[in-house]
């Protein structure tokens, strides 16, 4: 184990030295070479990490897909952070929410992985694009774009680079040996009993689901209230006591199956609103703040004295003059 | 369906997921250091988020809850209130000195 995490470390360290040579401004064919080091850098990890997955079962194709949008995540990042031109960042950073979106459904949040698409790459990104286009430099006597100097040259790559690098080394070594390396089995029967206890508290989808399996209870009870409480778990699904809760009457058991516990989308609900009434205030004051914020400040007009003026259009003149010169 | 969706899970581990977040969040970082147009700096920790969304939805999953959702969605709160302020401010600071470059305004003050 100790030897593999060495490898990591060397193959983590030659896939950062080849971001460094990206990052930086260089020639095409050294950008090539960098890519190509890169990717096999990637391939070599992808290799360790099938080899993790061990043997060549069918059951491991989610495997292939997890890959499949991992790489292209961390590649439309690579890109997103080393292209010069920022309106080719924000649409490769849509590449990255799109691909996280796959990786979450793979994690089965279906309600987020739609939620990061429509707020992230509809919303967010097009503020982004919009503000971009808004800031954007003319074009040049000939009609080029020519991307701003400081688009092009980085600051401080190596160190910027080597911070990275230290980080992942922590951040790795912490995931490869401080964690387990398996997804060791998390307590199913109690997350399985926190479901139908979830249940328990939504009486009308617990209502329906009971009379699904059970078709007689709809005449022996009336629709404003379910007297059924959870009792335990079994193999089949959640047991649960339906009858008076007093100590009169007689009360019976329905087992309910697996596929009546709550969707993801009624327990992302649930907690949202049970778990985390207060956060959820305070999400919502946090926006309010922030539309007051932008609207306060978009359109605030800046008085400019005279010889701030002539410096800014000095500036402006000179920048040109640079670029105009760079082509010459 | 809980038990058919971890066997569905494959071999696929948490750390898996945890890295490929690890990832997302270092490439944001560096990215963050070494870019100087404000915009694409902001774009960056936009990406630090998201390397942090994936990994609370990894980790809500490993526990079979739906915290590391809820999680997420205050994230995509903060990252959109971020956003709003962040461009609000950077159209500002365009519209005074007609350059992107973080460097000219090293200082803010008056």
């Amino acid at each position: 184990m100790a030897s593999s995490i060495f490898y990591l470390a060397c193959v983590l360290g030659i896939a950062t030295a080849a971001l460094y040579l990206l990052v930086r401004p260089g020639a095409r064919a050294l950008k090539l070479g960098a890519t190509v080091v890169g990717l096999g850098a990637l391939g070599w990890l992808v290799q360790q990490f099938v080899g993790m997955l061990g043997g060549d079962d069918p059951s491991d194709r989610p495997g292939v897909i997890f890959f499949i949008f991992s790489l292209i995540a961390v590649a439309s990042a690579v890109r997103m952070i080393t292209h010069s031109r920022p309106i080719y960042s924000a649409l490769y950073f849509v590449m990255v929410v799109l691909s996280s979106a796959g990786l979450f459904l793979l994690l089965e949040a279906e309600f987020m992985a739609f939620a990061l698409i429509i707020v992230y790459a509809g919303a967010i990104l097009i503020t982004y694009l919009f503000v971009l286009m808004l800031a954007q430099q003319a074009p040049g006597e000939d009609g080029t774009v020519q991307s701003p100097e400081y688009d092009r040259i980085p600051r401080e790559p190596a160190a910027g680079v080597a911070v990275g690098f230290v980080m992942l080394a922590l951040l790795s070594e912490m995931i490869f040996s401080g964690v387990s390396t398996e997804l060791t089995e998390p307590p199913v029967a109690a997350a399985e009993v926190a479901a139908w206890r979830e249940l328990e508290q939504m009486p009308g989808q617990l209502r329906r689901e009971l009379i699904r399996v059970d078709p007689d209870l709809e005449e022996s009870f009336p629709a404003d209230q379910t007297p059924a409480k959870f009792s335990r778990i079994d193999e089949q699904g959640g047991i649960f006591t339906v009858g008076p809760l007093g100590s009169s009457g007689q009360t019976y058991e329905v087992s309910l199956p697996h596929s009546a516990m709550p969707q993801n989308i009624q327990r992302v609900g649930w907690a949202l609103v049970h778990q985390y009434p207060a956060s959820l205030e305070l999400a919502g004051v946090i926006l309010l703040m922030a539309m007051f914020g932008a609207v306060v400040l978009a359109q605030r007009q800046i008085e400019l004295s005279d010889d701030e003026k002539l410096e800014a259009a000095r500036a402006h003149q000179s920048a040109r003059d640079a670029a105009n010169g760079g082509d010459a | 369906m809980m038990l058919a969706a971890i066997e569905n899970l494959g071999s696929i581990t948490l750390s898996h997921y945890i890295f490929t977040s690890a990832l997302l969040f270092v490439i944001g970082l560096i990215g963050f250091v070494t870019r100087r147009n404000m915009i694409v700096m902001f774009l960056c920790t936009e990406l630090m988020f998201q390397g942090a969304a994936i990994a609370m939805i990894a980790f809500g999953r490993f526990h079979l809850n739906a915290s590391g959702q809820v999680f997420v969605i205050f994230i995509l709160t903060v990252a959109a209130a971020e956003a709003a302020l962040a461009l609000a401010l950077v159209v500002l600071l365009y519209r005074r000195r007609e350059t992107l470059s973080a460097e000219v305004w090293s200082e803010l003050k008056e």
